[in-house]
């Protein structure tokens, strides 16, 4: 083996040839140790983060269905509490109205019932009143006549004072 | 500083040109370019150590949050799957291509880059091997084309669009991998040239450096994602008819 | 003065021509081949910005196919940088 100074441009020789089984050696390595696994590597991630990200898409819309669920049967709750309130609220006011009704026809009725008494009491009293008037009115008239009447007669006369007495009476009143 | 000085003229006294070894083996003679070929291995060994250090991220099981490694392979795979295999014609064939495309990227990548360092020299610079690869692409595409569409649809694609064309066609397929080949080694020997002829002639300090990114980082990483793209496109172009 | 001449121009061998047409030559070739390039660089750069500007949101795209129309077009720069290099080292 020996060498000599060679210009640049004007030589091909085994350069070329050697050159490319370098290349070709370089290539089988690179290809060996990097890009087979490389690739093999990045695929296989990728289709890890794909599932990944599959997974995080179907957790997400479990989530949104869950949510949306969730979302319907707060609003049927709400809708039956509103249901509810608006059920009771009814009630309520119609059990105040029931009661305001039956208070005051139990009003109407204690009024009547005091003004029926009252009718009676003074029915009552104006009757004793009239047996009283009578009585006075013939120990008055014993006192007066100092003689004994016939009491039918007696009896019948007062009456018809006391109608008299009555009708004067019930003018005053009107 | 004297012997810094020597090495650097002789830097300039060899500009244009290069170590060649000659092999006698089996009667023949076998020349070629040692430093490419030295080089070439050191830039193998770089990117499977890289492999083997983005290979740590894979260990950790696939529902773990990404270590750092991780993040770093899982950067580089996108960005080579997005800038350069997407480019393809159709999806079978970016997955396909992917490991050869992206292989063929971080080669001359690194091959550019490289030569930004002292005593390193670009494999690129050397036309043997742009234009080892870019043959290379230039076969593969023939191949793939005679493969997806038939052979009979292959070679009347040479007629197209009208029988007179076939020459022309057929410059174009010679044309297509000498121009692909020309211009990362163009543009790499240019800048090693430049910076070589500025730092032995004008600026031994300071400038280099600032030259050496400009034309060995950012051309070295332009060039190495034009020659990628442009093996894509031959690729496409000719799958496509 | 004359003899004078003509003992320099004798001096000159034809290698030295040459050589002096050598650089000339890649010189000139770098500098003209490097002119189309150039515009054609600039102007795929321009229209690329263009683009940019009214569609904020291509601009991906539109940086990488401006990369790669640029290296092609720049193919031709390439092409004459070769032929400087072969006038250079090579003839």
């Amino acid at each position: 083996m020996s060498f000599e100074w060679g210009t640049i441009v004007k030589s091909i020789n085994w350069t070329l040839v050697f050159n490319l089984i370098n290349f070709a050696i370089l290539l089988y390595l690179l290809q060996r140790l990097l890009f087979k696994p490389a690739i093999q590597y990045l695929d296989k991630r990728r289709e890890a983060v794909h599932a990944r990200i599959q997974a995080a898409q179907a957790d997400e819309e479990q989530a949104a269905a869950l949510v949306a669920e969730q979302k319907e049967a707060l609003s049927e709750a709400r809708k039956r509490a509103e249901g509810i309130v608006e059920s009771a609220q009814r009630e309520a006011e119609a059990a105040i109205a029931a009661s305001k009704t039956e208070a005051r026809e139990a009003a109407e009725r204690i009024l009547e019932d005091g003004r029926r008494q009252l009718v009676q009491e003074r029915d009552r009293m104006i009757a004793e009143l009239r047996e009283a008037y009578a009585e006075i009115t013939v120990i008055g008239a014993e006192r007066v006549l100092d003689r004994e009447i016939k009491i039918e007669d007696h009896r019948r006369l007062l009456d018809q004072l006391l109608e008299e007495i009555d009708e004067e009476r019930l003018r005053i009143e009107s | 500083m004297g012997e810094i000085f020597r090495q650097l003229s002789g830097l300039l006294e060899h500009l244009g040109e290069k170590r060649i070894a000659v092999l006698h083996l089996f009667g023949a003679e076998i020349r070629f370019d040692v430093m490419a070929i030295i080089m070439s291995w050191v830039v193998i060994i770089l990117l499977v150590l890289l492999a083997l250090w983005l290979r740590r991220g894979l260990r950790q099981p696939v529902e773990e949050k990404p270590t750092r490694t991780q993040a770093a392979l899982d950067g580089l795979i996108d960005l080579l799957k997005s800038q350069l295999a997407d480019n393809f014609a159709s999806e079978r064939l970016a997955v396909m291509m992917f490991p050869f495309i992206s292989t063929l990227f971080l080669y001359v990548l690194l091959c550019n880059w490289i030569g930004v360092f002292p005593y390193m020299m670009s494999p690129t610079q050397d036309i043997n091997v742009t234009f080892g690869l870019a043959l290379m692409v230039a076969i593969m595409s023939h191949v793939l084309a005679a493969r997806s569409n038939g052979v009979r649809t292959w070679l009347k694609s040479f007629l197209e669009p009208y029988p007179f064309m076939l020459p022309i066609n057929l410059v174009g397929v010679i044309a297509n991998p000498l121009s692909h080949a020309f211009r990362l080694f163009g543009n790499i020997l240019a800048g090693t040239i430049l910076v070589t002829v500025i730092m032995v002639k004008f600026a031994p300090i300071i400038v280099p450096p600032v030259l050496n990114i400009f034309f060995g980082l950012f051309f070295g990483g332009i060039q190495a994602f034009v020659f990628a793209i442009l093996a894509v496109a031959y690729i496409n172009v000719a799958v496509e008819g | 003065m004359l003899q004078e001449a003509q003992s320099v121009v004798s001096g000159i061998s034809g290698a030295d021509i040459v050589e002096a047409t050598k650089y000339i030559a890649a010189g000139l070739c770098m500098g003209i081949g490097a002119i189309g390039p150039a515009i054609g660089e600039g102007m795929a750069a321009a229209h690329a910005l263009d683009g940019m500007a009214r569609q904020p949101e291509m601009q991906g795209a539109l940086l990488r196919t401006m990369v790669l129309g640029q290296a092609i077009s720049e193919t031709t720069g390439i092409y004459s940088l070769l032929i400087a290099i072969v006038l250079l080292f090579v003839v």
